[in-house]
């Protein structure tokens, strides 16, 4: 459905893109993770045909879409990286604008969306917070019942429950045989929601791999506090990746099988245990065991 | 072919009522007073009061030659300034509202990723900054040839009139043009509004001081308002006609490359 075909787009600064390639497949959700000025809204402006690719092409459903834009667009929805409206009207007038501007005649799917995300359509889109106008790309988005859905970094500035119900209706549009490209630059997220991920860095597409597989090469970090510092010592002297982190705290990264961790632990007395959420560095570290700089 | 957009067209109208209503009510202070301060009895005493004021200092501002006839006299108070500059600021205000802020902020994606294609999109808002124009000068010359009627019945020539002001207009549409240029072409807002306000303000400030002295008299070879001559437009037929033309079609091809351009440009939204 989507093939990004060795796109390069090189800026005056001499970042940018570099032949960048990968496909998603009809009915796929695909994630796009990557650090902040990795590429990925770069590939995503090529995709929707805002910028002139120096190399390579991006068409969507055999159609490019510098060219084709007028065609295309109804069947794409889009949710920019950035939230800029038109400032002066409000959520409803702004849905108005772009259905009309879009040609579409069924609201009903429209409406379905604001109750959904409780969307407050009343007021100036100016005066809305970060999360409302998230609310209102999302809704912008999804209410034309596009095939392919192009959606950057769709999560950012909503709260842990509207995250989720965004979520389900990934999931929900997945299941109707939709088409979803997501960025990110969260790990977790990607994992929850996708099929395959792709992992930009530094302009560079790195690795295309199925989410399944990222979960299993993926660490968990854990924090144990013990109630003696001879338990410490035990779990360092283990053949356990360690990390002491003061007379009672120690850190242990493990994957799958959890099986020796658990066993020593059992021998401990253990008076906390945490995970430690790993940022998407901790991963490409672990992943490819290399120290990138990253600009979060 | 459809040439423009009208839910963008009545999206435009919406966002940008206030800049209009600012500008066609400024001009029609002008208009109202510019009318009832002509008396054909006092204006010789008008005219020494200008007298007093130092000659430099009234031609800058367009007010020699004012005359005892209420035409020539609306022609030369309203031309040499007023409408001259109030339209420039309205269409740098528009073209850049229009164009280059929406790429600068981003919500030209929302309009681009909408099944229009981008020449649409773009000539949709060239028209309607040279619609807006059009109906602005329209209504206030409507409003100037009724305050006229009910002021000085019977005094202003109303055919010849009407014809002074297409010049003024196609001018204003030509600096929007370059204006507009500017707001396609940049991909910074410093200079999209740097050219895009420049040029006309350069136009405008050389104009002031090619009219000041007659050594200065060489600047009027580079602005374009210096072809805004109200005597030779209503007394010159063939003048006004080429000029006319000429504009329209220097116009034409500005806002055309406006669009080519902006069609083919590489986009950071």
């Amino acid at each position: 459905m989507i093939q990004v075909t060795n796109l390069t787009q090189i800026y005056k600064s001499g970042k940018g893109i570099f032949d960048v390639d990968f496909r998603v497949k009809e009915g796929e959700v695909f994630g796009y993770l990557g650090p902040n000025g990795a590429g990925k809204t770069t590939t995503i402006r090529n995709l929707l045909g805002f910028a002139n690719a120096t190399k390579g092409s991006a068409p969507i459903n055999g159609k490019d879409c510098s060219k084709e834009a007028a065609q295309l667009q109804s069947m794409i929805g889009y949710l920019p990286g950035e939230m800029a409206f038109f400032d002066n009207m409000t959520g409803l007038e702004f849905l108005r604008f772009m259905t009309d501007m879009r040609r579409t005649k069924n609201v009903a799917r429209r409406d379905e969306l604001i109750e959904q995300f409780q969307l407050d359509i009343d007021g100036k889109i100016k005066k809305m917070s970060k999360g409302m106008q998230q609310k209102l790309g999302i809704i912008t988005a999804f209410m034309h019942d596009p095939k392919v859905y192009i959606l950057d970094e769709p999560t950012s500035g909503l709260d842990p429950f509207m995250q989720n119900i965004f979520l389900a209706l990934v999931q929900e549009e997945k299941k109707r045989g939709k088409t979803i490209l997501m960025s990110s630059h969260i790990f977790e997220e990607v994992q929850r929601s996708c099929d395959r991920a792709g992992i930009i860095r530094e302009g560079r597409l790195v690795s295309v791999e199925d989410v399944n597989n990222l979960n299993e090469m993926k660490a968990k970090t854990y924090i144990v506090t013990t109630a003696s510092k001879s338990d410490i010592i035990k779990l360092d002297s283990s053949n356990l990746d360690t990390k002491v982190l003061s007379d009672l705290k120690v850190q242990v990264s493990t994957s799958y099988p959890y099986q020796p961790f658990f066993s020593l632990l059992a021998t401990c007395d253990v008076t906390g245990l945490e995970i430690k959420h790993d940022s998407l560095e901790d991963v490409f570290m672990k992943y490819y065991g290399e120290v990138g700089d990253f600009d979060e | 072919m459809i040439l423009m957009n009208k839910t963008l067209f009545i999206a435009n109208m919406k966002s940008n009522w206030g800049v209009f209503v600012f500008i066609a009510g400024m001009l029609l202070v002008y208009v109202v007073t510019s009318v009832s301060m002509f008396d054909p009895e006092s204006a010789g005493a008008m005219k020494a009061m200008f007298d007093m004021l130092p000659e430099c200092m009234m031609k800058a501002f367009g007010f020699d030659g004012l005359g005892t006839e209420l035409t020539g006299y609306l022609a030369h108070y309203l031309y040499g300034f007023i409408f001259v500059v109030f339209p420039m600021i309205y269409t740098i205000v528009l073209s850049n509202k229009l164009v280059a802020k929406h790429v600068d902020s981003g919500s030209m994606a929302y309009l681009l990723t909408t099944p229009n294609s981008r020449i649409q999109i773009i000539r949709t808002q060239a028209l309607y900054i040279v619609i807006s124009m059009l109906v602005l000068l329209s209504f206030d010359v409507a409003v100037l040839i009724a305050t006229s009627e009910m002021i000085q019945p019977g005094l202003l020539d109303i055919c010849p009139f009407l014809a002074l002001n297409l010049v003024p207009y196609l001018i204003i549409v030509f600096v929007a043009s370059i204006s507009f240029l500017c707001s396609s072409i940049f991909n910074e807002t410093k200079y999209s509004i740097g050219f895009g306000a420049g040029i006309p303000v350069i136009f405008f400030v050389l104009k002031m001081v090619s009219e000041i002295s007659e050594k200065l008299d060489v600047f009027k070879y580079f602005t374009v308002y210096s072809l805004l001559d109200p005597d030779r437009i209503l007394t010159d037929n063939a003048y006004t006609t080429i000029l006319s033309l000429i504009l329209v079609g220097a116009s034409f091809l500005v806002f055309s490359l406006s669009i080519i351009i902006f069609n083919k440009r590489s986009l950071a939204i």
